[in-house]
């Protein structure tokens, strides 16, 4: 990241030349995103036209982030900045007041519908875990994590064509090029989940995460996540959430437990000691992987994300 | 058989920040005597009662103490913690530390030494008593308790009857005296000159540096007494290195203490 | 009642760990809190928590994300800043309070500098800080050694140390025990706090050893059993805790503190050292 850094901030201050320079030559767009998932989607819809810089970076954890200095520098001199909205980005109001970036502040969930953080998906009723959910949350009432769905992945894309095209006139052809090869892609992405999740078994279909991440994935696709803490990883965990989460194991009501790369594992291992479930792997929820990692691209992360909870059900 | 000397000083120089409270003292006290110290404020009692103790490590010179001396110190209670949730015998019980330590077992022994000793005091049924209930002159002799407890052979006493009424005074001083009586060496900070006459066979006069020391009725005459009134009691921070060029003999240390650089005359101090 | 105050423990293995995690941790840190707010340095576990930034820091710069090197380089760099900031208060002009601010700010901002000249997103104490909920083996053996190493500690020197809160020019003068003890008890200061925020987070460590303490002063005006009460009140509370927690799905780690907290609010009220019988007017005395 502190390569991008550089970069970002060496090319920003090549950009101090008018602006009218910079449309004309065709020069990079300065894009700062605020982490690792949309900078993913933001480099797949700009390509070589865009320079990305990412705020919470892979492997962070938007949660519980704290700005640098340098992220408010690298914000006055953005020229778009992408940011998920949903109050998912605690650092946010600060940071863009601290930079007075006049760059537009693109919330990618505009015209996503949000779920409430009291949803439930249709066809499961767990009345009592909607009080241990509820104990956990803050940080407004919707589930800011929409990115999950697939389906809101297409939303974010095209918001994110739609401000680079307002932000770079000249390159708005590429850009909808671009966005159009992309949301293929995705299409095929969710066709392939729909067919791994229907060789699920259905009894099968609960898992225990960490925090409550996969909301709009357990709705749109049929999975059911269950997690000890909440929404956002500041929160912590009660005992009576671990105790309905070793109870759900144990009734056979679950069938797999997966660490995050965002958070600490002690608390899944120790519920995972408990019910001889073992440990299955590692899911991304709110970050990519580094680059070396499985989930470094959008559509690797959720491939990655769904193999690894097949594999577990399946095997177990 | 012990030597009859109890402490020597050689030269000794005590003080702080280049700075010294007592200059160049030298010689002996005899083993079993009873020495009052007295001076005017700030003119160096208290810092050769911790030099003595071993707490302040000299500037210059030596202070020589008899092989297997056991020494007790009674402070002017500074530092002492009233706060602290702590009863009498808490504080009295400190007291067998030269004999017991860290680890030692406290024997059946002790617990009578313990009793004795309050009652030597006059605290007799005062053992529970939280320490921030007592008065100053019960506190003092609480710690009297203690010093007696040490069974040392040479006691340092700083200013100890300070907030003591006239009946304690007493009992204390029958104490000091049954101390000397048993062979051990009193060296004491006092004021008050009468009861110095009256009590104390020896004294030392100070005033930054020895006056006069020896006998009492040749140590506190009138003139020795203007003498040791007329010292500097500020520092001087212009004035010369002791041992340098500029002030070679003791005896110039003597003129600058007692000159200044304003030359004005101290006053009173009591 | 059973269902209400020993099924919890009875059904969940976790419920056992976290039980007896802090059960233990409760008999060590009592008595060390005990002497900490004595000395009136009861705010060093807040110091603490945010100096041992850099130790962590480090462990992750060689180690990454993981526990045991972070652990012990936050046990390597609070050693420093306490023993620093003992050494200081003993040897020079400067007090405790003002020596510990000092070293724990330096400490603190170099690991600020550390983390960010590394670029890390991941906030580091948030992964180092653990739950009483997720106590593992390895975390209830550190526990344990702990407890053990504090109480032989504490049982070796406790005269000495006795002697050096309540009368420390005495023992300077009968014995050169005075600095080894003070810097001694340092060390199990931060033996506990970090051994404990690695297990179970700072505000439980902190809250454990500081509350149960503050509250038993108003009953005893004696070392001795104000350090039993404060082991008996920490022990309590963190029962209380876990079972609140768990029947009123409250976090774990703020439930035992609170705990603890009603404990103090009720010790000022009626303890025998408490406010409220200072205030009310003794009725009778004694003829003598």
């Amino acid at each position: 990241m502190s390569k991008i850094l550089k970069f970002a901030s060496l090319v920003s201050l090549m950009m101090l030349s008018p602006a009218l320079l910079a449309t004309a030559s065709g020069a990079d767009l300065n894009v700062v995103a605020s982490f690792s998932i949309i900078a993913d989607l933001a480099k797949n819809v700009g390509g070589d036209r865009v320079e990305i810089t990412t705020i919470v970076g892979p492997d962070g954890d938007a949660h519980v982030y704290e700005p640098k200095p340098a992220d408010a520098v690298a914000m006055s001199k953005a020229d778009v900045v992408l940011v998920n909205g949903l109050d998912f980005e605690g650092f946010l109001s600060r940071l863009v007041e601290t930079s007075a970036t006049a760059a537009p502040v693109v919330e990618l969930t505009r015209g996503v519908t949000p779920m409430k953080l009291a949803d439930e998906p249709a066809g499961h009723a767990h009345p009592e875990d909607e009080a241990a959910k509820q104990a956990g949350h803050h940080h407004g009432e919707y589930d800011p994590h929409a990115w999950q769905s697939i389906a809101n992945a297409e939303i974010y894309v095209k918001n994110i064509a739609d401000a680079f095209c307002g932000a770079d006139k000249a390159g708005c052809a590429t850009y909808t090029a671009n966005a159009t090869t992309y949301l293929d892609k995705l299409a095929t992405l969710e066709t392939a989940v729909k067919t791994s999740i229907a060789g699920i078994p259905k009894e099968k279909r609960v898992i225990i995460t960490s925090h409550d991440a996969f909301g709009y994935f357990e709705h749109a696709y049929g999975l059911e996540f269950l997690a000890p803490e909440g929404i956002s990883t500041e929160s912590e965990a009660s005992a009576a959430d671990v105790a309905k989460l070793v109870d759900q194991v144990r009734h056979d009501k679950a069938s797999a437990i997966f660490l995050e790369n965002v958070t600490n594992a002690s608390l899944i291992r120790q519920i995972a000691n408990e019910t001889g479930l073992k440990v299955g792997g590692t899911l991304y929820s709110d970050a990519l992987s580094q680059e070396t990692g499985p989930a470094s691209t959008y559509i690797d992360m959720v491939h990655h994300n769904i193999e690894t909870i097949k594999a577990a059900i399946l095997g177990s | 058989m012990p030597s009859p000397t109890c402490l020597t000083f050689d030269d000794l120089t005590l003080g702080y920040g280049g700075h010294a409270a007592v200059h160049h003292l030298s010689g002996t006290v005899a083993r079993g005597s009873m020495t009052a110290v007295i001076g005017a404020n700030g003119s160096g009692k208290s810092t050769l009662m911790k030099g003595i103790a071993g707490i302040l490590k000299p500037t210059g010179g030596h202070c020589l103490r008899a092989s297997n001396l056991s020494v007790a110190y009674l402070p002017q209670r500074s530092e002492l913690d009233c706060s602290f949730p702590a009863q009498v015998i808490d504080l009295v019980s400190l007291g067998l530390w030269p004999r017991r330590g860290l680890f030692g077992r406290y024997r059946p022994e002790d617990k009578a030494a313990l009793a004795a000793a309050l009652d030597a005091v006059g605290l007799h049924g005062f053992e529970k008593r939280p320490l921030d209930s007592l008065s100053g002159g019960q506190m003092q002799r609480a710690l009297f308790a203690r010093t007696l407890l040490q069974d040392a052979d040479l006691i340092l006493l700083d200013e100890p009857f300070n907030a003591v009424d006239s009946r304690t005074l007493t009992h204390l001083l029958a104490l000091i005296k049954q101390w000397s009586r048993e062979g051990r060496t009193i060296l004491a900070v006092l004021h008050d000159h009468d009861l110095v006459h009256a009590h104390f066979p020896q004294s030392m006069l100070m005033a930054r540096k020895v006056i006069a020391w020896g006998a009492t009725t040749d140590v506190l005459t009138t003139k020795n007494l203007q003498h040791a009134q007329q010292f500097q009691e500020a520092w001087d921070e212009d004035a010369p290195w002791c041992g340098s060029d500029a002030a070679a003999e003791p005896a110039d240390v003597t003129a600058a203490l007692f000159a200044g650089p304003s030359a004005k005359k101290v006053g009173t101090h009591v | 009642m059973y269902d209400i105050l020993v099924a919890p423990f009875a059904h969940y293995a976790f419920m056992q760990r976290a039980l007896l995690g802090s059960l233990v941790l409760a008999l060590s840190c009592g008595p060390v809190g005990v002497f900490l707010m004595l000395r009136r340095m009861s705010l060093t576990g807040d110091a603490m928590s945010h100096a041992i930034l850099p130790g962590a820091a480090i462990g992750f710069l060689f180690y990454g994300l993981d526990i045991v090197p972070m652990t012990i380089g936050g046990i390597v760099v609070g050693l420093l800043v306490a023993l620093g900031a003992g050494a200081v208060s003993r040897f020079t002009i400067q007090k405790e309070d003002a020596s510990m601010a000092a070293f724990y700010l330096i400490s603190l901002a170099f690991g600020v500098l550390l983390v960010s000249w590394h670029g890390s997103s991941v906030d580091l104490m948030h992964v180092l800080f653990g739950t009483v909920l997720a106590l593992d083996n390895a975390a209830l053996t550190l526990i344990a050694a702990i407890c053990l190493t504090t109480l032989i500690g504490l049982g070796l020197v406790w005269r000495a140390l006795v002697a050096e809160c309540l009368d420390p020019l005495f023992l300077r003068s009968v014995s050169r025990m005075g600095a080894v003890v003070h810097l001694l008890f340092l060390t199990l200061v931060v033996l506990n706090l970090v051994g404990g925020f690695q297990a179970l987070g700072t505000l439980l460590s902190v809250g454990l050893m500081m509350l149960p303490a503050a509250a038993a002063r108003f009953w005893t005006n004696r070392v001795a059993p104000m350090c039993g009460m404060a082991i008996g009140i920490g022990m309590v509370s963190c029962l209380a805790g876990l079972l609140i927690s768990f029947h009123a799905s409250l976090p774990s780690g703020p439930a035992i503190i609170l705990s603890a907290g009603c404990f103090y609010v009720v010790s000022i009220l009626v303890g025998p050292r408490g406010a409220l019988r200072s205030l009310a007017a003794p009725r009778r005395h004694r003829s003598a």
